[in-house]
């Protein structure tokens, strides 16, 4: 009996490498590859097709990347969107799910269209709508000023907080929508009566929110947390977009930065980007770890 | 056992599906596209619709030739120009034009084509911006056919464009339009504010920043404005006083004195409500210049189309030369770019004659360039090509003034200046050191914010 | 009588809701009111911030179906949304099928192995694309992929992403019935097809949205791999459209309304499949 269930789970264990070798094969074929290639660029100076190997062979990280004042303040932004930016936009983004999970809501479907189309919005009218809104004469500058908040038009996008305000809020308004869509389909399998015996015990929707929908969506939790993280450490959009990294790059991002390296001025230092690109692999690396760690237990 | 065999074969063929069946085949998608979005993916391609123009790739018709392109209200009706002038000596002449978004496509399609030392990819020519093309020759030398069997008078062309595609003694591109800096003024409000025309032409940037403050107190309107995320002022400002930023190849900004004044200009500029220093392009041409924020505009002579925006503004313009620190007359030019011919050109003697027929100066040019200003606003470069009636013709937009005579004129006296691949790598520490330098970045040090930029610039050429 | 009552009330214990999301709805839409505003006005107007309805709409339209056409031999576009719509609907349906299955795989036949495998498959999404862009061209170049709906899909059918999506809404399916099945006597495929697929349709509707979405929205990649202007999509015409020396910003907003309308019906269409699925439908 022992002996016949040992075979049956080693069949199992089997069907699954199937299920998941196709994926997985060609993640290895059109990921991988390119980044051993990447990889080795990075250990290259020079610029278009005249690489040569470093001497010493790191030294892109070992001496370049340390002393570009540029890439570390590129950095500290692109930290400080993520240590801003993510919390806010995933607790809204749950808030939003699970109001929009309740049954008794009128105009769901409405409602939950509109909270998603900012990200269905096209990169190139985002920027434009936020540019004009946040721009000198916009509508923003002329609504503050309606309310009296304000004595003189500010340049948002040409100052460096708000600046960097702009990015934020311009991420926070695009993918909030975007990260509720997981917390619902995760709401869906966790059943429905639980909130129905909750409601009956009178938990509030704060309690309930805490104690019930917390804990289930956990990994789908986990995984949003990932994606946010990626995404924002390797933002690229807003910064060129919305900022153009300025003023004086003190909101420019990394991977604006490493572009601006590889490709956005003509000069093509590839190796010198790619190292840059493997700093941001590690970083994101080791922070998607210590998730996966801290929330991604099998309990 | 059966059943995992069954398994194994479909995840087998699945994969092999997605590799090879979904469009693997010669028929490309752009043609089985629309039909095929149903099921069938790829046989449903039509092969009558067999297509030749391409980024990538070439025609094997030996009368016709591809051309990448960005710009369609600019650059691309000046090449329609040139295809119908050289029909008249080759009736059978076919141009084919592939719109991209901007100069950075064709330079990242050469990049990517380099990278896989397979030019296959890119059309016979190239509209290729001026500032970069000593880069991507320089690092892609296989990419380029040079123009040396073209017949071309070269001597018919300004010299300053001509410093840009000339690398090494050889020809390599033909200039389409003229860069020429202008600097338009609104009459109605220097006259408003008791200046004409005359007051701001030949003039010190001194006395100029006095008019602008007199014209930001009496009527709120800035004297200029620059797109903040390209700092081209400097370069231009320089080339007025016929110096470059460049020295043998280094950069020359730190401890330059001339530099450091010019740089200042913008800095009280920006301080005094003078100069207005936008946050991007769009801010710059859709809210200064349309936005009927600015008295005056300098840039390229491209920028008027921009200008002509604003039909209310009709006949309160007027442009002339920029100021110098000496209050001689500047000449200066910006942007701009050539056509060149590349690797995967295999009609080489009919993309040359083409080049040489029209935008060389040849007996179509006058009837390419007149078509190219009037329906795109592109100015010659070609000297004979500018002496033809369309260019005298007065603008009423301008006043009465024959403003592309006038440009002409003017691109012949700009200066031969030092250029350097890192020109745009400049222009953005320059930039940080402009906001950095005034009131609203801190007010730091301008001397050392240039330093600090010259540093900046000599660490990345050493990458 | 009771029941209306008990129905007011909840409405009534509903209205910091309503209150909010109207808020939030509010903040979300009115930008692209502005959009659909500014397809009807001209460029000037739209620079200088028109906020309400103009009459330039059929004008606008206009040129914009001639300006997608004389984007190059074979431009229309009627071609530019037909590529998108095929590129973006093969993407989503392989895409969503090889993940859903490696997800499958991963969570449901967990064990360190591949726990450890999927680890380090999460690394692949960690790199900047920049640093992979060229290596990858070159491969899909060799490949002779260029143009081709094979070079624009297969860097993204299989991401990390989407597995990982799977994987962990797998982790509430009842694995119970999974060894009821297969005493039962199905297979591990039937397993995956008629249960497994069932089951989880609300995640498969989501990751639908998801893939679609970003599938239609790609930009940097389709950039490089689409060299012929006949094989290129919505959001490069977008691109062409919204650089030059004079942007028609009356054009340019009709183009992003063919843009972004897609993606909004696809998503309120497939809306109700992942916020109302209800699980353990199959006993």
């Amino acid at each position: 009996m022992n002996k016949k269930k040992r075979t049956v789970t080693r069949k199992q264990q089997f069907a699954g490498w199937v299920f998941l070798a196709p994926a997985t094969l060609l993640i290895i074929i059109m990921s991988f590859y390119p980044m051993v290639q990447a990889f080795i660029t990075s250990l290259k100076t020079g610029s278009g097709v005249n690489l040569k190997w470093g001497e010493p062979l790191f030294v892109n990280y070992t001496r370049n990347i340390p002393a570009d004042k540029i890439f570390i303040r590129s950095m500290g932004n692109t930290f400080l969107y993520l240590i801003i930016e993510v919390p806010i936009m995933l607790v809204l983004a749950l808030l939003l799910a699970q109001i929009l999970n309740n049954r008794d809501l009128k105009f769901r479907g409405l409602f939950r269209t509109m909270v998603f189309m900012p990200c269905a919005v096209s990169l190139v009218s985002y920027a434009l709508i936020f540019r004009t809104l946040f721009a000198r004469e916009g509508l923003i500058n002329s609504a503050l000023m309606g309310m009296g908040l304000i004595s003189e038009n500010i340049n948002w996008l040409g100052t460096t907080g708000t600046a960097r305000a702009v990015i934020i809020i311009g991420l926070i308004w695009r993918w909030t929508g975007y990260n509720m869509v997981f917390y619902l389909a995760g709401l869906q399998n966790i059943e429905y009566s639980v909130y129905e015996a909750a409601k009956i015990d009178g938990a509030s929707g704060w309690k309930t929110f805490w104690s019930i929908t917390v804990p289930l969506l956990k990994p789908t939790i986990v995984m949003t947390a990932i994606m946010s993280i990626n995404g924002t450490l390797q933002l690229f959009d807003e910064s060129v977009n919305l900022t153009n990294g300025g003023p004086a790059n003190t909101s420019i991002t990394m991977s604006h930065y490493i572009w601006n390296e590889a490709f956005g001025q003509g000069v093509g230092h590839f190796g010198y980007a790619s190292a840059m690109s493997f700093v941001v692999f590690v970083m994101v690396a080791v922070l998607a770890a210590i998730n996966m760690k801290v929330g991604d237990s099998r309990d | 056992m059966k059943k995992k065999l069954l398994a194994l074969m479909m995840v087998m063929s699945m994969t092999a599906g997605v590799l090879t069946a979904c469009g693997g085949s010669e028929a490309d998608a752009g043609d089985a596209a629309p039909a095929a979005a149903e099921e069938e993916a790829t046989e449903a391609a039509a092969p009558e619709e067999e297509e030749t123009t391409d980024l990538g790739g070439v025609s094997d018709d030996p009368n016709t030739l591809t051309v990448a392109a960005w710009d369609a209200n600019f650059n691309i009706p000046a090449l329609e120009a040139a295809a119908a002038a050289y029909k008249t000596k080759n009736p059978d002449f076919k141009l084919e034009i592939n719109t991209v978004s901007g100069s950075s496509d064709v330079e990242n399609a050469v990049t990517n084509a380099a990278q896989a030392s397979d030019y296959s990819t890119l059309p016979d020519i190239v509209l290729f911006q001026d500032h970069w093309i000593q880069q991507y020759v320089s690092n892609y030398p296989g990419a380029w056919q040079d123009l040396s069997g073209a017949d071309i008078d070269w001597s018919d062309f300004g010299s300053e464009k001509l410093s840009y595609s000339t690398i090494d003694g050889v020809h390599y591109g033909a200039p389409v339009d003229n860069g020429t800096a202008i600097f338009a003024y609104r009459t109605d409000i220097l006259e408003e504010c008791g200046y004409t025309i005359d007051d701001v032409t030949g003039i010190t940037w001194d006395r100029w920043l006095e008019i602008g403050r007199d014209i930001k107190e009496k009527t709120g309107k800035y004297l200029l404005s620059m797109d903040h995320s390209g700092d081209d002022l400097p370069y231009m400002f320089m080339q007025a006083e016929g110096l470059s930023q460049w020295k043998d190849g280094d950069p020359d900004i730190a401890g330059n004195e001339t530099y450091q004044k010019i740089l200042q200009v913008i800095v009280d500029g920006a301080n005094d409500g003078v100069i207005l220093l936008c946050n991007s392009w769009s801010e710059y041409t859709d809210e200064s210049i349309v936005g009927d924020q600015v008295a005056g505009v300098m840039n390229g002579n491209w920028i008027i189309p921009t200008i002509k925006q604003v039909a209310e503004n009709s006949g309160k313009w007027e442009l002339t030369t920029i100021p110098t620190l000496s209050g001689k007359e500047g000449y200066a030019s910006n942007g701009g770019s050539s056509l060149y011919i590349t690797a995967n050109c295999k009609n080489l003697d009919l993309a040359q004659d083409f080049l040489a027929y029209t935008f060389g100066g040849g007996e179509g040019a006058i009837e390419t360039y007149d078509n190219a200003l009037k329906n795109g606003g592109v100015i010659t470069c070609c000297i004979s090509a500018g002496k033809s009636s369309v260019y005298q013709e007065p603008d009423e937009y301008f006043n009465g003034q024959p403003i592309y005579a006038d440009i002409v004129a003017m691109g012949a006296n700009v200066p031969v200046v030092e250029q350097n691949d890192f020109h745009y790598n400049l222009r953005t520490a320059v930039g940080t050191a402009i906001t950095n330098a005034t009131e609203a970045g801190g007010g730091s040090d301008l001397a050392a914010e240039i330093q600090a930029a010259q540093d900046d610039i000599v660490r990345q050429m050493n990458l | 009588m009771t029941d209306k009552r008990n129905k007011s009330a909840i409405q009534r214990r509903l209205i910091p809701s309503y209150i909010f999301l109207v808020i939030v709805c509010f903040i979300s839409v009115f930008p692209i009111f502005w959009m659909v505003t500014a397809a009807t006005n001209n460029t000037v107007d739209i620079a200088r911030g028109k906020i309400w309805f103009g009459d330039q709409a059929l004008n606008n339209l206009r040129a914009l179906i001639s300006a997608a056409s004389s984007q190059g031999a074979g431009t229309s576009l009627g071609r530019f949304m037909g590529n998108s719509f095929f590129y973006a609907l093969t993407q989503t349906v392989l895409s969503i099928f090889l993940c859903s299955l490696a997800g499958y795989g991963f969570e449901l036949y967990h064990d360190k192995a591949k726990d450890r495998l999927f680890g380090i498959l999460l690394l692949a999404m960690m790199v900047p694309g920049v640093a992979t862009l060229i290596p990858l061209f070159v491969m899909m170049s060799k490949l002779g992929f260029i143009n081709t709906v094979t070079g624009f899909i297969l860097p993204t059918i299989a991401t990390p992403f989407m597995i990982m999506m799977f994987r962990q809404n797998s982790r509430n399916f009842p694995v119970d019935i999974m060894e009821a099945a297969r005493i039962d006597g199905l297979s591990e495929w039937a397993i995956f097809f008629k249960m497994y697929m069932p089951i989880m349709k609300s995640t498969y509707a989501a990751a639908a949205v998801i893939t679609f979405m970003n599938a239609w929205n790609a930009y940097m990649w389709p950039r490089a791999v689409m060299t012929k202007n006949s094989a290129q999509t919505m959001q490069i015409l977008l691109t062409n459209l919204s650089n030059g020396y004079v942007i028609d910003y009356g054009l340019l907003m009709m183009a992003v309304l063919f843009c972004s309308i897609p993606t909004m019906v696809i998503f309120f269409i497939m809306q109700k499949q992942f916020a109302e699925g209800i699980t353990g439908a199959v006993k």
